[in-house]
């Protein structure tokens, strides 16, 4: 047997041996190897649902530090937190009040079934949140059932018009998205039903990539007077947020702040979409915390932190979340993919296939009707409400009578890669190394 | 018929002015010193005719709803952003995304207009007697573009509705992506004389041809094209 039979014939053998089929392999793991052949079968990239699976650093990674003898805690069942939030007050006459600083971000119609929007918006009226009624226009029923309502100003334009801006309680201008940051929306062709299509107007059953930049936003001097144009238009009634991904977040913030924001969101690089090509979820952005760190210090450094309001998004899960994005220096969070966990949603990550078996991320009659309005409405609802309940208890814990009085100094970093990311101190200690985050 | 002087005024004085003149039932209005103003007729609504005597910036007539806004000048980039409904007449060119996501009402540019006219219009009419530069119609969602004279590389770019007539000879050679090139209909010759009719303009309808987007609707994109040097690849 010569030597190159004998290597064949060794390899062919361990490829059968189980064990050695199953033992990990750090580079060519399954997944990789899954990729790989997809990408030999067909010859392009990948796409798929929920965003990226990728562990990032997240709030995890922090702690919030109980009142003790420096301070005094907050009877947790008997004492009044303030939950209520005001978002958008810098320029408009009508600022955005919502109950709990937790609202419902942008997600289409098309990419959701209608009987999800419709379970989303009817959440808001059992909490006193937002909904935001995503790309491809604003649904009757969505605007009929919600308690306030946000709507996007997206590239496409699909679905938007003066009609939508005298429907909104906030407008939202959509720079980017997390999941994907830089690529336009994708709404696959099993997901564009002729009711769809006729509502963005597009044709039935095509694979939607939209518009990728605004037509009428073509750089930063423009949204100045486009800004001005859209407070024109709302009479300055209404706040205006900008939406970003989180890439050159410092930079950005301040565009966005100078440009007349009055509340900037910022998604981490976990927030979640119906569809994405993989390289991009996977690749692009930055995770979340880091993000709303380098968020806050950029409207610090521009002396507006206490006018622009800040939202965060991309990954928050729960209340513990909240209360130290809250303490970091956001004014809210946002939900996406977790109000879809709420209403059933399994993240199977194959939201683009149109065949979401739980009727939330669907157009298929049969498959729509396994979703229960009133009871995923009631989850929803639910969730949000159990989520302020832990931020109540933790700011509570901490001494605090008003959510948004959670601060920096309530927080140590669990792991040297968040202290360094964020400035804030490792637990134990009262330094960090890097940038600190303002407070020694 | 009455007067307003721009330069007494800032933008939103001037445009809450000249929607209180038309809500008062104002029919004729001239805009003096407009001073390449942005946001020049920013949701003007009702009837009556503006005429502003001079250049335009910006977003001019963006979200425009009924009211016929003649400049006689230039107007820079987005004319006509979001416009519902009504007329922006433009005596002379415009520049680049004129008519960007117009829903409705008609532009009309008497020059020419920079790239990406009518980008992701989705309804209306947008005619233009002169050139127009590249990515003409791109991504369209509905509406009409009407080219009079030359126009550039990219035309009707992925364009998912709506329809787009020209007449430059070399316009087969700047298609975009995923539209097609055919003879103009009957229907569509009968429509496109009216529209001209309507604006006074002199031209055979039957001299253009149409663009529209591709009959399945499905688009294709080439994001890696090698360019190979000969057949054997060497």
């Amino acid at each position: 047997m010569s030597e190159h039979e004998r290597h064949g014939a060794s390899l062919e053998k361990s490829t059968k041996d189980p064990a050695v089929r199953e033992e990990a392999h750090s580079t060519w793991s399954r997944e990789v190897l899954s990729e790989i052949r997809y990408k030999a079968e067909h010859g392009t990239h990948r796409i798929r649902g929920c965003g990226t699976p990728r562990p990032f650093p997240g709030f995890n990674d922090l702690t919030v530090l109980p009142s003790q003898l420096t301070r005094m805690a907050v009877d947790t069942y008997r004492e009044p937190c303030e939950t209520r939030t005001v978002l958008g007050k810098r320029f408009c006459t009508q600022p955005l009040v919502v109950e709990t600083p937790i609202l419902i971000s942008g997600m289409s119609y098309g990419a959701l079934s209608k009987e999800a929007k419709i379970a989303l918006a009817r959440s808001t009226r059992m909490v006193g949140n937002s909904i935001n009624n995503g790309e491809g226009g604003l649904l009757p029923e969505e605007r009929a059932e919600s308690y306030r309502q946000v709507v996007q100003v997206l590239p496409s334009r699909m679905g938007f018009s003066l009609r939508s801006i005298e429907a909104a309680d906030a407008l939202e201008i959509i720079v980017g998205i997390g999941a994907k940051p830089g690529l336009s929306g994708h709404l696959m062709g099993s997901k564009i039903s002729k009711e769809v299509a006729e509502f963005r107007q597009i044709p039935e059953g095509i694979d939607l990539h939209s518009h990728p930049r605004h037509g009428d936003i073509f750089g930063a001097d423009d949204l100045v007077i486009k800004m001005e144009q859209l407070r024109e238009v709302t009479d300055n009634r209404i706040p205006i947020f900008i939406k970003i991904a989180a890439g050159r977040v410092r930079e950005d913030v301040k565009i966005a702040a100078k440009a007349g924001a009055d509340g900037i969101v910022v998604d981490g690089a976990q927030g979640g979409t119906g569809a994405a090509p993989v390289v991009a979820a996977d690749h692009m952005g930055m995770p979340t915390l880091p993000a709303l760190v380098q968020a806050v210090r950029a409207l610090e450094e521009m002396g507006v932190k206490d006018e622009v309001s800040l939202i965060v998004s991309g990954g928050i899960k729960d209340g513990a979340d909240v209360a130290k994005a809250l303490a970091l220096g956001a004014d809210a969070v946002a939900l996406g993919q977790s109000v879809m966990a709420a209403m059933g949603c399994t993240v199977c990550r194959r939201c683009h296939t149109g065949r979401c078996a739980f009727g939330i991320g669907t157009q298929d009659p049969e498959l729509r009707a396994r979703l229960d309005i009133d009871t995923a409405a009631k989850r929803v609802a639910n969730y949000i409400k159990a989520m302020t309940h832990e931020a109540v208890i933790l700011a509570k814990a901490s001494g605090k009578t008003r959510l948004r009085n959670l601060e920096r100094e309530d927080l140590r970093s669990l792991s040297l890669e968040a202290c360094a990311m964020t400035g804030v101190p490792l637990v134990g200690t009262d330094f960090t190394f890097t940038e600190p985050f303002g407070f020694f | 018929m009455v007067v307003v002087d721009a330069a007494t005024l800032a933008k939103r004085e001037l445009n809450r002015k000249l929607n209180s003149l038309l809500a008062e039932g104002e029919r004729s209005i001239e805009v003096h010193n407009p001073g390449s103003m942005h946001n020049l007729g920013t949701a003007l609504k009702g009837g009556g005719e503006i005429t502003v005597h001079g250049s335009t910036g910006f977003y001019t007539g963006g979200f425009l709803e009924g009211p016929r806004l003649v400049i006689d000048g230039n107007t820079g980039w987005y004319t006509g952003d979001n416009m519902l409904s009504g007329e922006i007449i433009i005596r002379k060119n415009a520049g680049s995304n004129c008519g960007p996501s117009m829903i409705g009402g008609t532009i009309v540019v008497h020059g020419n207009t920079g790239g990406r006219t009518g980008l992701g219009m989705k309804g209306g009419d947008l005619l233009v007697l002169g050139s127009t530069g590249r990515w003409c119609g791109q991504m369209t969602m509905g509406g009409r573009i009407v080219i009079l004279g030359e126009v550039g590389a990219g035309l009707g770019e992925s364009m998912y509705r709506g329809l787009i007539h020209v007449r430059d000879p070399q316009a087969e050679a700047k298609l975009g992506g995923n539209v097609e090139f055919h003879p103009i209909s009957a229907d569509e010759v009968e429509s496109l004389a009216q529209l001209f009719a309507t604006h006074g303009v002199q031209a055979d309808p039957k001299s253009f041809m149409s663009v529209r987007p591709m009959t399945s609707g499905r688009h294709h994109y080439t994001i890696f094209n090698p360019q190979l040097s000969g057949a054997d690849g060497r």
